[in-house]
C-alpha cells in the first residue's frame, strides 16, 4: 500500500499487471493453451508503456516539469547576469532590511526571556499614566511579595555600575543586584558553581556571595575555573565578595539589552535608607503567577492591597506630599519579556521603519517585476514559437514563476545574512555608546518572516510579467511591429517605483530636516568644547574630605593650561536627565490644580559664564554663597515671565522644601532634559547650598580654549591624582557627545531615511534605464526611419527624453500622494518639521526627476546614435 | 472475434464508469468487463481509455481508490464513488436520458407526416 502511494508509476504497472493476468485467466478459461492466451491477452493490451504516459498526463508531472523549469530558469539567467545581479542585489537588500528591522522587533517586543515558563511572568509594579511600567521600593516589594497570593513567586533586581578591585587592578563592571529567589524564580541553571541563594543576602557584614556572567568568565579571565572563590571588592563597601558561579550562556539578565557582568545579593548591598523608607522606589519587580491564575485576577488582587497600602503610607507623610502620593498607580502587567528599557525608547521608531523597509521591498518587486516584463517581450519571439510548437499557458506562466523563485530564493539567502549584518549595525547605533546586548540571532519566528516576504515578494514580482507573457502570446508574438502592452504595463510600474522612491525620499528629507533643526535649534547654552565628567572614590575617602577635594578641584581646574573656564552642575543639561521639585512663590497663589514643579539644578560658579548662558539681570553665584550664608537662588525667563509677569524677580524670594531662597539674578531660557524639549521654568542654586547630599555627584564642566576637549583629559586624571589618591576620573566625555546620545533615535532615522533614500534613488534610477533601453531598442526602426527622413540627432535625444520626462511628471504626481498619506506616520518623530511641507516635497520629487532624468539620457543617447542604415537593414 | 463492436460517443465513457463503479466497488479490470457484458460484447473499453480515464476522474474526486483483495486472492485496487461522483453520475444520466428520447425522436422521423 505504501508503495503504491509513494510511486504511482509502479501502482499503476501492479494495476494493469492485474488486468492482464485477468484477461490471461479469461481466455484459459475459454479452452486457450496458456501461451496462446497470453499472446491474445498482449494483443489486446495494446502498449503498457503507452498507457501509463497517458495516465501520467491526466495527472501531471509537475515535480519533473519543475526540474526542468528549474535548470531553464538558471540557465536563462546565467546567460542576463546584468539581469541577475541587478535583481538578486534589489531583493536582497529590500528582504535583507526588513529581516534585520524584524528581527529588532522580535527581540525587543516578541522574544520570551530564555527562562523557564516565560508566559507566567508579570510586573507587579507602579505604573505611570501609559501604563508603563516604574520601579517599587523594597518594603513595597516585600509587602507585594508577602502579601498578593496570585502569584507564587517574586523578585527584585536593579542594576547599576561598580568600581571593582579584583586581582589589584580596578575596573568598572556592570552589575545587577537581585534579591534571593532570583535564579529560583526565573529558573536559572549556572554553569559553574552555584547561583545566589537565600542564604547570601543577609544584612550581616563579612564575606558576600557574587555571581559573575558567562560574558564576563570569558573576557576577564578565559573561562578558566579558578575563578570561583576569588574576591574582590567594590568601592563604598566594607564587606569583600566570594565568586560562588556563573549563569548560563544563554542568560543575559533580566534587563533586555543589558548584560551585567556580575550580580550581588540585593538586601546586602541596599542601604538602610533603601530598606526602610517605602517611597524611595528603584527596584524592579517580576513575580510568576500561581497555577490556574490569570494576569487580570492577579490585577484584581492587587488593586485591593494597594489601596491599603496607600492609605497606610499617606498617613506618615507630609501633608504636602499626600495628595501625588495618593493619585500614584499599580498593575500587573506582562511580563515575558522581561524588563524592557529599550523597548519604551525605540518601539516607536522601529514601527516607522518596518514601513520603510516594507516600501523598500515593494519597490525592489516592482523594478524587478519592470525588468522581467522588459525581458519577457524581448524575448517575445521565443515564447510566441513555444506556444506554436504545443507548449501550455499554464507551463509557461510555471515557467516565468520558476525564474522569478529562483531570483527570490537567491535574494532571499542573501538576505538574511544582510539583515544579520545590517541587525548587528543598527543595535551599535541604538546603543549610542553604551553596551547593549540583544538576542537578535534568526529564530524561528525571523525565519518564518524572512521566508514568508519572500514568497509574498515572488508573488509580487512574478505575477506581473508571467501574466503579461500568458496575455501577448501566439497572437502578438510572430508579428513585428506591435504592443503597446507591454509598455503599459512597463511605464506602470516604473511609475510605481517613482511614487515608492518619492514616499521614501520624502521620509529621508524629513528625518534629514529634523536632524538639522535640533543642531541648530537655540539650545540658550553652547555644548560643543566643553568636556564633561564626575568624580568617584575608592570607598576610602569620608565624605567631608571628599566635598573639600571638590570644591577645590574647580579651584585648581582654571589654572590647567587650554582651560578657558570651568564650573559644575548638579544635573548635566541636555543629558536626558531632569531634577523637578514643588515651589512656593512670594506674592504668587497658585489656583487648585495648577502644576507646582519647575525644573531645579544646583551650579557652581561660573556655571553660566562657562557654557555662555546670557546673564539678563543680576548676578552669578560667586564664592560669597556659602553653606552659611543667605540661600540665593537664579532663575530663568520663563520662571520669571509666569511668576512674576512685567514685575522685576529680583529681592523675591521663593520656597521650596521648606528652605526659602532669594533670588539674586535672571538668565535667558536654555534646554534642559533634551533638545526637543521646550524651555522649562528652571531655578538654580548654588551648589554649597544643596540641602540632601555632599557635593559629591557633581558633573564638571571644563571649556577648553579652541581644540579637541578631550585633550584634556590626561592633564585632568593627573592633577585629580594629586589632590587626593582615592579620587578618580568617571565618565569623562565631551558634552557634544552626551548630547549626541540624547537624540540618536533621531539620528538613526536621518542615517537609515538617507540610505534607503539613495537606495529608492538608484533602484527607480536602474527601473527608468531598464525600461527606457527597450523602449529605445524596439524602437530602432522607427527611429532609423525618422532619422533617414532627416529628423535630427538633437530631435531624436529630445523624443526619447519628453517620454522619460513624462513617465517622471506621472511618477512624480502620484509619488505626491503616496508621500503625503505616509509621512504622516512619523509625526511622532519629527521636531519642528511639518510632514506635508512643500518645500520637502519639491525637495523629494526634483531629486527624483534629477535622478530619473540622469537614467533615462543615457538610452536616449543611445537611440540618437543610432544609424540609420543598420537600424533599417536589421528587418 | 465480434466485428460489431461500436464506437463509444465522446464523454460517454467517464459516465459508464461512475454507472459501473456505483453498482459496487470494483476494480479496473472488473469494469472493463461488465461493460462487455451488460452491453453484450456491443462495448468494448480499450485497456488505453481505461486508465487514463479511471485516473482522470480520480484526479478530479468523483472516484476514490484503495488496495483491497479480489475474489482471485491477489490484492487488486478497487474503485468507490465518491459523493461529488454520485451528484456527477446522477447529472449526467439525467442529461443522457434527454439526449437519448430526444436524438431517438429525430431518428424515428415525425409521426405525423
Amino acid at each position: 500500500m505504501w508503495f503504491g502511494r509513494r510511486n504511482p508509476n509502479g501502482d499503476l504497472a501492479r494495476e494493469l499487471r492485474y488486468h492482464f493476468d485477468g484477461l490471461v485467466r479469461d481466455f484459459i478459461a475459454a479452452g486457450i493453451e496458456p501461451e496462446e492466451a497470453r499472446r491474445r491477452a498482449r494483443l489486446e493490451f495494446g502498449g503498457m508503456e503507452q498507457i501509463s504516459e497517458e495516465c501520467r498526463d491526466v495527472r501531471g508531472h509537475w515535480l519533473k516539469d519543475f526540474g526542468k523549469d528549474l535548470s531553464y530558469a538558471t540557465r536563462t539567467l546565467r546567460r542576463s547576469p546584468v539581469f541577475l545581479v541587478v535583481s538578486v542585489l534589489s531583493l536582497a537588500l529590500g528582504i535583507g532590511a526588513n529581516t534585520a528591522i524584524f528581527s529588532l522587533i522580535n527581540a525587543l517586543m516578541l522574544r520570551s526571556l530564555p527562562v523557564k515558563d516565560a508566559q507566567h511572568l508579570v510586573y507587579v509594579t507602579r505604573v505611570d499614566p501609559d501604563n508603563k511600567p516604574l520601579h517599587v521600593s523594597w518594603q513595597l516589594f516585600e509587602y507585594f511579595r508577602d502579601h498578593l497570593k496570585s502569584i507564587s513567586d517574586a523578585t527584585a533586581e536593579r542594576q547599576e555600575h561598580f568600581a571593582i578591585t579584583i586581582d589589584g587592578t580596578d575596573e568598572i563592571v556592570s552589575g545587577s543586584l537581585v534579591s534571593s529567589d532570583h535564579y529560583r524564580v526565573l529558573g536559572v541553571e549556572p554553569i559553574a558553581g552555584r547561583l545566589l541563594e537565600a542564604a547570601d543576602d543577609t544584612i550581616a557584614p563579612g564575606n558576600s556571595a557574587a555571581v559573575v556572567s558567562y560574558r564576563f568568565w570569558e573576557r576577564r579571565f578565559g573561562l578558566n575555573p579558578a575563578v570561583i572563590g576569588k574576591t574582590f571588592t567594590i568601592a563604598g563597601h566594607t564587606n569583600a565578595f566570594t565568586v560562588v558561579g556563573v549563569t548560563a550562556q544563554g542568560y543575559h539578565g533580566a534587563v533586555i539589552g543589558s548584560d551585567p557582568d556580575i550580580t550581588l545579593p540585593l538586601r546586602t548591598m541596599l542601604s538602610a535608607e533603601e530598606r526602610n523608607e517605602p517611597t524611595l522606589n528603584n527596584l524592579n519587580m517580576l513575580g510568576r503567577l500561581a497555577p490556574g491564575v490569570t494576569r487580570q485576577q492577579a490585577n484584581a488582587e492587587l488593586q485591593v492591597l494597594w489601596q491599603a497600602w496607600k492609605q497606610r503610607i499617606a498617613a506618615t507623610l507630609p501633608e504636602i506630599d499626600r495628595p501625588s502620593f495618593l493619585r500614584e498607580r499599580a498593575a500587573v502587567l506582562s511580563g515575558r519579556n522581561g524588563f524592557d528599557p529599550l523597548r519604551d525608547r525605540y518601539s516607536e521608531a522601529l514601527f516607522v521603519l518596518m514601513g520603510i523597509v516594507c516600501l523598500v521591498l515593494l519597490l525592489a518587486c516592482a523594478n524587478v517585476s519592470g525588468l522581467s516584463v522588459a525581458r519577457t517581450a524581448s524575448r517575445e519571439r521565443e515564447i510566441s514559437i513555444r506556444l506554436a510548437i504545443g507548449a501550455s499557458h499554464s507551463r509557461l506562466v510555471r515557467q516565468s514563476l520558476t525564474e522569478t523563485l529562483v531570483l527570490v530564493a537567491l535574494g532571499g539567502s542573501a538576505g538574511l545574512l544582510l539583515g544579520r549584518w545590517f541587525s548587528a549595525v543598527l543595535i551599535t547605533t541604538m546603543a549610542a555608546g553604551e553596551t547593549v546586548t540583544l538576542a537578535v540571532g534568526p529564530d524561528w519566528r525571523v525565519l518564518t518572516f524572512t521566508i514568508t516576504i519572500s514568497l509574498a515578494a515572488c508573488a509580487l514580482t512574478g505575477l506581473a510579467p508571467s501574466l503579461h507573457g500568458l496575455r501577448s502570446g501566439l497572437h502578438l508574438g510572430l508579428r513585428q511591429f506591435k504592443t503597446s502592452g507591454h509598455q503599459r504595463l512597463g511605464r506602470a510600474l516604473v511609475i510605481a517605483q517613482l511614487s515608492i522612491s518619492m514616499a521614501l525620499v520624502t521620509g529621508a528629507a524629513l528625518f534629514g530636516a529634523t536632524l538639522v533643526k535640533l543642531y541648530t535649534v537655540d539650545r540658550g547654552l553652547r555644548t560643543d568644547g566643553i568636556l564633561t565628567f564626575s568624580l568617584r572614590t575608592d570607598g576610602k575617602c569620608p565624605a567631608e574630605r571628599c566635598r573639600a577635594a571638590t570644591i577645590s578641584l574647580l579651584e585648581r581646574l582654571k589654572t590647567l593650561p587650554g582651560v578657558a573656564s570651568a564650573s559644575a552642575v548638579d544635573v548635566l543639561p541636555v543629558s536626558g536627565s531632569l531634577w523637578d521639585r514643588d515651589v512656593q512663590v512670594q506674592g504668587y497663589t497658585f489656583r487648585p490644580g495648577e502644576d507646582q514643579t519647575v525644573a531645579f539644578n544646583a551650579i557652581a560658579p561660573k556655571f553660566f559664564a562657562t557654557v555662555e548662558t546670557p546673564l539678563l539681570k543680576g548676578r552669578e553665584f560667586d564664592s560669597r554663597d556659602t553653606r552659611a550664608s543667605t540661600k540665593v537662588a537664579i532663575i530663568n525667563e520663563s520662571f520669571a515671565c509666569y511668576f512674576f509677569g512685567l514685575k522685576s524677580p529680583l529681592g523675591r524670594s521663593v520656597t521650596s522644601a521648606n528652605v526659602t531662597y532669594e533670588i539674586v539674578g535672571v538668565v535667558a531660557n536654555a534646554k534642559y532634559t533634551d533638545l526637543k524639549q521646550a524651555p522649562l521654568k528652571t531655578m538654580y542654586i548654588p551648589w554649597t547650598q544643596r540641602t540632601e547630599e555632599e557635593p559629591m555627584d557633581f558633573n564638571f564642566l571644563v571649556r577648553a580654549t579652541p581644540g579637541d576637549p578631550l585633550r584634556l583629559s590626561g592633564a585632568i586624571e593627573t592633577l585629580v591624582r594629586q589632590m587626593d589618591p582615592a579620587l578618580r576620573l568617571n565618565a569623562t566625555a565631551s558634552w557634544s557627545t552626551v548630547v549626541d546620545r540624547t537624540i540618536v533615535t533621531e539620528r538613526m532615522m536621518a542615517g537609515l531615511g538617507g540610505f534607503f533614500g539613495l537606495l529608492a534613488l538608484i533602484i527607480v534610477g536602474i527601473g527608468i534605464f531598464g525600461v527606457m533601453a527597450f523602449r529605445v531598442s524596439r524602437r530602432a526602426n522607427e527611429i532609423g526611419v525618422r532619422m533617414a527622413l532627416g529628423a535630427s540627432r538633437a530631435g531624436i535625444l529630445n523624443m526619447v527624453l519628453r517620454e522619460t520626462v513624462a513617465i517622471l511628471m506621472a511618477g512624480c504626481a502620484a509619488g505626491t500622494f503616496v508621500a503625503l498619506s505616509m509621512t504622516r506616520l512619523t509625526r511622532a518623530l519629527l521636531f519642528e518639521t511639518s510632514p506635508a511641507d512643500p518645500r520637502i516635497i519639491g525637495m523629494a520629487a526634483i531629486l527624483l526627476i534629477f535622478a530619473g532624468l540622469l537614467a533615462g539620457w543615457l538610452p536616449a543617447r543611445r537611440a540618437a546614435r543610432v544609424d540609420p542604415m543598420i537600424a533599417l537593414r536589421c528587418e | 472475434m465480434d466485428s460489431r463492436k461500436s464506437d463509444l460517443l465522446q464523454g460517454t465513457l467517464d459516465m459508464l464508469i461512475l454507472k459501473i463503479v456505483a453498482l459496487q466497488p470494483i476494480h479496473g479490470y472488473g469494469i472493463a468487463q461488465r461493460i462487455r457484458q451488460i452491453s453484450k460484447d456491443v462495448l468494448q473499453v480499450q485497456q488505453g481509455s481505461l486508465y487514463p480515464a479511471l485516473h482522470r476522474l480520480k484526479k478530479r474526486g468523483l472516484l476514490r481508490a484503495e488496495w483491497s483483495e479480489a475474489e482471485t486472492g491477489r490484492e487488486a485496487k478497487f474503485y468507490t464513488l465518491t459523493k461529488t461522483g454520485r451528484k456527477q453520475l446522477e447529472d449526467e444520466s439525467a442529461n443522457w436520458d434527454r439526449l437519448s428520447a430526444a436524438i431517438s425522436m429525430i431518428m424515428r422521423g415525425p409521426a405525423e407526416e
